[in-house]
């Protein structure tokens, strides 16, 4: 029976990619719900723990930081020591790493439904848990770049330098935005006054997407792409100066979320010229990573790994298309506050995160548990029932955030709203809401499926051929 | 007040740093570029571009 190389520590990979498997189905489970009440009302239960505003932040960090986060510690912990050919620095520290951020999820579990709150969007954890996440995340810092510090390769590869952006930009945005008064132990104030407090949390959201969200996935695709292809990536050249320009401009296009708003006129403008550039390096980063399966296009059709990176990649270029283009003060005026929003939100979360992830975690299970795949085609109904499910998302989103839009701009002859009363946009929205639960629900039946399809495979013999395969 | 006035719009008027750093961060992408496309740099290139495929055991 094939075990793990002494060489590296793949027990620590095994735990975040397990669980991040469970907080997938946890944190989508309770999307769907919030989808639901959304179309239907009865689903809040009429109880305060399970209504929309205590539960929609629980999606939002369920599916950011405990789905997307233990993707992304798994996917560094198994690949960060293999392109510096060396163990984790500390096993100590990786322990206290994952133990001490799954407790914080389980913090955000009872907090977040109890109303527990700081009220900024995507950092709504109090501050006991806030200083908790920055010691947590100290840790994993520490196992990083003590990790760099002992390599075997001199040469950092490209995937090192989008993960030492994560670390570094996060901690500089979790430690700011963070900043606060405590009053009592469940309650701070933002030490920030009024805009400024609004230009900071803008700051913080804006980079929580770019630098949680996207830098480190780019490193995960600059590593299980070529893993799972077989062939390196298109150009390396291209890669590095994706990079540098990615982290150079994405830190200032945060004021994008305050177009008239009362931010600063050259604040907003700033904001906005810098999200519109960013399409540059976001795409060349996508043409990076599809140009790599160069020759290698026919594999498609057989191997459900690839189908997700690729799908996964062209939802990138997708969103960050629509990103620049509601940046843009004329259309932000139509979009903003609308479903549009969300829709544009989903397809980066579901259709760039989700799939990569999908991508990875298929190619990685079967290699860090030392096991056959149980079932390829489960795999693939996965990503059949995963790509419908974002495509009716996003088409739904598409829609209600557009009829939104113009409704709300609507005036008669008399230059009076055609639609004063807020709840005749929301009825004619219905039928959206309805496709966006058909659309989610799909998309978390699949994950269910590959949970299934995952605990088969570690259960299932041991496979010998897979050392092959290894590569 | 006019002077007060005059003289605090000068000091905020920082249009030339502006200038200064768009010609500084424009140089360095350049620079940058030219350094990674550089062809006496092609062979270390491959090199790393194959860090992935060099298997799982060291």
């Amino acid at each position: 029976m094939k075990t793990d190389s002494p060489n590296y520590d793949d027990a620590i990979v095994r735990k975040f990619a397990g669980v991040t498997v469970l907080w997938a189905a946890v944190g989508m489970l309770v999307g769907v719900i919030i989808a639901l009440q959304l179309a239907w009302w009865p689903a809040n239960l009429g109880l305060p723990w399970t209504t929309f505003g205590r539960l929609r932040p629980l999606h939002t960090n369920a599916v950011i930081f405990a789905f997307a986060g233990n993707a992304l510690f798994a996917g560094i912990y198994w690949s960060m020591q293999r392109l510096l050919k060396v163990r984790m620095f500390n096993d100590t520290l990786s322990a206290i790493h994952f133990w001490g951020w799954q407790f914080i999820i389980v913090l955000a579990a009872v907090t977040l439904p109890l109303g527990l709150t700081a009220g900024k969007e995507y950092a709504e954890l109090i501050w006991p848990i806030d200083i908790l996440i920055a010691l947590v995340w100290v840790a994993f810092a520490v196992n990083f770049f003590g990790t760099i510090a002992v390599r075997k390769v001199s040469h950092l590869y490209v995937s090192i330098w989008f993960y030492m952006s994560m670390i570094i930009t996060i901690t500089m945005l979790h430690v700011t935005n963070s900043l606060a008064l405590p009053v009592s132990a469940l309650k701070a104030y933002s030490i920030f006054p009024g805009m400024t407090d609004a230009l900071v949390q803008w700051w913080y959201g804006h980079n929580a997407v770019g630098f949680l969200l996207t830098t480190p996935f780019l490193g995960l695709m600059y590593y299980f792409l070529p893993r799972a292809s077989g062939r390196p990536v298109y150009s390396y050249r291209l890669s590095i100066i994706h990079f540098w320009a990615l982290v150079f401009l994405y830190i200032w296009a945060g004021p994008h979320h305050l177009l008239y708003s009362a931010l600063p006129d050259w604040a907003q403008t700033l904001g906005m010229v810098f999200s519109v550039m960013l399409i540059a390096p976001s795409w060349g980063g996508m043409l990076n990573g599809l140009l790599t399966l160069r020759g290698a296009w026919d594999r498609l059709r057989t191997d459900p790994i690839l189908k997700f990176f690729v799908v996964g990649v062209t939802f990138y270029g997708m969103s960050t298309f629509e990103g620049p283009m509601m940046s843009i003060r004329a259309v932000n005026s139509l979009s903003h506050y609308t479903d549009w929003t969300i829709g544009h939100v989903h397809s980066g979360a579901l259709g760039w995160v989700g799939m990569v992830t999908f991508g990875m975690l298929y190619w990685l299970f079967p290699r860090a548990w030392h096991k056959k795949l149980y079932s390829e085609d489960l795999a693939t109904a996965h990503f059949w029932l995963a790509t419908i499910g974002i495509v009716l998302y996003v088409v739904a989103m598409w829609v209600a955030g557009v009829t939104q839009g113009l409704m709300w701009r609507d005036v008669n002859a008399d230059g009076l709203l055609e639609y004063p009363n807020f709840v005749d946009t929301v009825t004619r929205l219905l039928p959206f809401y309805w496709i966006r639960v058909i659309g989610g629900l799909m998309y978390l039946v699949g994950v269910l499926i590959m949970a299934f399809n995952f605990i088969k495979t570690a259960n299932g013999t041991t496979d010998a051929n897979l050392e092959v395969a290894n590569g | 007040m006019g002077v007060i006035r005059d003289a605090a719009s000068q000091a905020t008027d920082l249009g030339w740093l502006m200038g200064v750093m768009t010609v500084v961060f424009l140089g360095v992408f350049v620079g940058w570029a030219i350094w990674a496309f550089m062809p006496s740099r092609r062979a270390a290139m491959e090199a790393a571009a194959n860090l992935p495929l060099e298997g799982d055991e060291s």
